[in-house]
């Protein structure tokens, strides 16, 4: 109803009314795609490894020297009965890597010998017996492998195992539709038949380039020695993890204390894995949360400032308007909906220069398109802002009493 | 229609009491033309903003159109301006940001009207001060008289009972302040009740009955005897 008089007064305070707009609009442009980038970051923290996270711990074991690969092997199967052994311990096995490690073995699979094009990208486990129950992981077809099908490598071998499990992700890739137990897949080194399918195994990789074949994974029945050293999973039993980790490392030095396992990075619990994986996002996220606080509490504090001002300068346009019938309701409602006006044409060009951000940012950086969700709330955070924000003003001109009308400035 | 009866307004700091109004009677007929009249802080600006319930009073009755007003809250207050009461000031106090049109508005927006009944008031009211031309321009871009002009189209718009003017031609060089004065006298041959404060003799020598105002009570104009005779003179006759 007052909306035609006002416009027609911000045309004459062109300036400030473009200032405010701007401001708002770029705010909107910048949180909405950084709410964007957060939910995607804080999404891509919470994805499942599949894993049995509370209760497992890493143990990194490197060797002094360099120790035959029969040696480095039979100093592995001791050290995994060492540890099966320990009271809190539940199960424990050998792997190359595991999911959020950052490194590991990556490979292509391919249906047939001579495809040229590969069928999936795969991230690569060894494993023994042993690997399904230590992790956790829930079989869903076919079955685990049995101790004498389990052998040992090191890297100069072909990858060429005689049978393989692989997970849920990769046998609907490669197989969609169709049971992929007892069926063949070609690595690296040759063919091996599939016996069991895994529900879901995340990679050990979190970054983006690893994306594609985030859950994929092939188990490969094989102790890796590596000459370096090995990585022991180990799964406590409920409620006994600390007391595990502490008891782990002493039973591997009682059983061989030519080894090295560091203080700091030696034995981590799932937790901390996570925790070091997702440090850039988490970081970026944070950054990205800091960003939309001070650029929000920038703008309500120049919304705030202008309609100060507005209010300082019309004090005697407020009297008359008062003295002419206006009520304190009337004067309120003048600068909330001046505020609410302005907010509209700054959220109209935030919501244009938004989507034009996130095209940019989808060509330059391979970011996802923007979800109108994010455009709704931000549009709605910014009219609220404002909204807040010229309350205190819009409250301070509505006391301003009719009488002013007659004083001389 | 405007009845103060032993009305006062005290300003209060913390070590002084200092009255504006005191012991302030008038009563103004309906259709009647008063100058209040009086030398500078004599409390004329006062009784103006009581009148138009720009502000309180402290003690006293003051009856509105058979209305006592003091215990009206805000909005009832706020209301009767705007229904019942129509503001010249001497700083005309138009609305910068808005055109005429648009100002002579503003009262009518805030009763609520229709926007066909403001339109035809607001061009009834322009065309009767003889700016229906100038409804697109703004105040800036008109004479001080002009200006004084669109105040009066926005006071006449609102169909107001009574008229109260605050040196309505303070602001103005005589042509334009005779101008206005002639429209006043206008106004008030159509019925109007017009109260006008003003400290000019001549201006007070154009309205039916003058009040005088010395230190806040309503005295006889001869004990004024420099104004008194200078209304006189104004009026063509010598005082009795």
């Amino acid at each position: 109803m007052q909306i035609k008089p006002i416009l027609s007064a911000l045309r004459r305070h062109k300036a400030g009314t473009f200032l405010i707009a701007a401001q708002i609009a770029l705010t909107l442009a910048i949180v909405c795609n950084a709410l964007f980038i957060i939910q995607q970051r804080v999404a891509h923290l919470s994805e499942p490894t599949g894993i049995d996270e509370p209760n497992i711990f890493v143990i990194k074991s490197e060797w002094v020297g360099a120790p035959a690969p029969d040696q480095a092997d039979a100093q592995m199967r001791a050290d995994l009965q060492a540890l099966r052994q320990l009271p809190g311990v539940q199960d424990a096995t050998p792997s190359n890597s595991y999911p959020l490690r950052g490194d590991g073995w990556d490979d292509a699979v391919r249906l047939k010998p001579d495809q040229a094009q590969d069928s999936s990208g795969s991230t690569i486990y060894f494993a023994d017996e042993h690997f399904i129950d230590t992790l956790g992981l829930k079989l869903i077809a076919g079955r685990n492998f049995r101790a004498e099908e389990v052998g040992h490598m090191d890297m100069r071998y072909k990858l060429a195992p005689p049978l393989v499990m692989i997970t849920k992700a990769l046998a609907e890739r490669l197989f969609p539709g169709d049971t992929a137990v007892g069926k063949t897949i070609y690595l690296i080194g040759g063919p091996a038949t599939v016996v069991g399918v895994v529900e879901m195994l995340q990679a050990q990789s979190v970054e983006h380039w690893a994306s594609d074949f985030a859950y994929r994974a092939v188990i490969i029945p094989e102790r890796l020695n590596v000459s370096l050293g090995t990585f022991y999973i180990v799964r406590a039993r409920p409620g006994q993890l600390d007391a595990a980790m502490q008891a782990a490392a002493k039973a591997l030095f009682a059983q061989n204390p030519r080894r090295v396992i560091n203080d700091d990075d030696g034995v981590l619990s799932f937790s901390e894995v996570r925790s070091r994986a997702y440090e850039r996002d988490r970081g970026m996220a944070i950054l990205m949360g800091v960003i939309c606080v001070v650029l929000l509490a920038i703008t309500a504090a120049g919304i705030v400032g202008l309609t100060s001002f507005w209010v300082g300068q019309r004090r005697k346009q407020i009297g008359v308007r008062r003295a002419l019938g206006a009520t304190q309701l009337d004067v309120l409602r003048y600068f909330m909906t001046e505020n609410l006006l302005i907010s509209c044409g700054g959220v109209l060009m935030g919501a244009v220069l938004a989507i034009a951000i996130n095209l940019w940012m989808v060509t330059r950086f391979e970011m996802h398109r923007l979800s109108l969700m994010y455009l709704i709330v931000g549009v709605v955070l910014l009219l609220l802002l404002g909204q807040g924000a010229v309350l205190a003003p819009a409250l301070r001109a509505s006391r301003v009493p009719p009488v002013e009308a007659t004083r001389s400035v | 229609m405007l009845k103060m009866t032993h009305l006062s307004k005290v300003y209060r700091t913390e070590v002084v009491e200092t009255y504006a109004l005191r012991d302030f009677n008038i009563n103004v007929n309906e259709g009647e033309f008063v100058a209040v009249t009086g030398p500078s802080g004599s409390g004329k600006t006062t009784f103006l903003t009581i009148a138009g319930l720009l502000e309180t009073f402290t003690g006293g009755q003051y009856h509105l159109d058979g209305v006592e007003v003091s215990n009206l809250n805000d909005n009832e207050r706020s209301r009767i301006r705007n229904e019942k009461i129509g503001f010249i000031f001497q700083a005309f106090n138009l609305i910068p940001d808005l055109n005429v049109f648009d100002n002579v508005e503003v009262p009518l927006r805030y009763r609520g009207m229709k926007a066909a009944e403001r339109k035809e008031r607001i061009m009834n009211a322009l065309e009767r001060v003889g700016l229906a031309s100038r409804a697109k321009h703004y105040p800036a871009e008109l004479s001080g008289g002009q200006q004084q002009r669109v105040a009066i189209a926005r006071a006449l718009a609102g169909s107001p009972r009574l008229l109260l003017a605050d040196e309505p031609t303070g602001n103005l060089d005589t042509q334009m302040a005779r101008g206005v004065m002639e429209l006043l006298e206008e106004i008030h041959r159509e019925g109007a009740t017009i109260v006008m404060v003003t400290h000019d003799p001549e201006l007070a020598a154009r309205a039916q009955r003058n009040v005088h105002i010395i230190d806040g009570q309503v005295v006889d104009l001869a004990e004024d005897p420099r104004f008194h005779h200078a209304v006189h003179a104004a009026r063509g006759n010598a005082p009795a």
